[in-house]
């Protein structure tokens, strides 16, 4: 059961629309997502939470001298570290 | 696993992850705050201390630190495991053989448990395997990096949780 209720990505607009279509797009080639992921759009309510979030998501996530699959392994173990389910 | 990892790779993750935040765990409990630390809740065995078969262990553990991380002594917390034989037996050998490299690297599986250390807010473990990084030649690039990823999961942990969102990611079929 979700907290909130998550915004539909066909009725966002602006800032957030031009971000979850760069956010589909990669997460398309990533992991064959259809539609935006959950943890995109719980955020959907704040642009301002979506934009900061996406930019370190690129920042951190896309950027530096680390393969993305070393990037995704220390992900991966500090979400089971946290004992996050999602 | 859409990155190249198989079921041996993502197994031996979980392995790594396991074991490095019960040995987050165990530093935390024994009260190290750093790796000079000798002053936490047990007193590390000196050496002269333990039985033949302990010195022994002890002895392959140095062995380890002088070519992993350029130390002398073996790392005051297996000193202080060393109280307790099979403890310290059962916890060196399964170290050895989960961060040994298999189906995935041996740094990328150090730098996996740097992450669940600095998740898990252990200095002691931090230093630990910040010191085995860099003695790899690991960069202070490098271990921002490392907390890079760990600082955005944070975030991202945080508010799935808080939200409660339901996981619409799935394996491959």
């Amino acid at each position: 059961m979700t907290t909130i209720r998550m915004v539909d990505p066909a009725t966002v607009s602006g800032k957030v629309r031009e971000i979850f279509e760069v956010v589909l797009r990669r997460e398309r080639v990533v992991f064959g997502a259809t539609e935006v992921s959950n943890i995109w759009r719980c955020m959907g309510h704040s642009p301002a939470l979506v934009e900061a979030n996406w930019n370190r998501s690129r920042a951190l996530m896309q950027r530096g001298d680390f393969t993305p699959l070393q990037r995704e392994l220390i992900a991966t173990a500090v979400s089971i570290a946290n004992a996050c389910h999602y | 696993m859409r990155l190249g990892v198989d079921e041996t790779g993502v197994t031996e993750l979980m392995g790594v992850t396991e074991h490095a935040r019960a040995l987050a765990t165990a530093a935390a409990a024994l009260l190290l705050d750093s790796r000079d630390s000798e002053t936490g809740l047990i007193a590390p065995l000196a050496p002269g201390e333990a039985d033949p078969a302990v010195e022994a262990l002890l002895a392959e553990i140095a062995a380890w630190a002088r070519t992993a991380m350029g130390t002398a002594e073996p790392p005051v917390l297996w000193r202080i495991l060393a109280r307790n034989p099979h403890y310290l037996e059962a916890t060196w050998r399964k170290d050895v053989a989960l961060m040994a490299p298999g189906g995935l690297a041996a740094r990328d599986k150090r730098r996996v448990a740097l992450g669940v250390a600095m998740a898990a807010r252990a200095r002691y473990m931090i230093e630990y395997h910040a010191a085995v990084l860099r003695h790899a030649g690991d960069t202070d690039r490098d271990l921002l990096e490392i907390l890079g990823v760990v600082d955005h999961y944070t975030t991202l942990n945080t508010l799935s949780e808080a939200m409660q969102i339901e996981s619409d990611i799935r394996p491959p079929p």
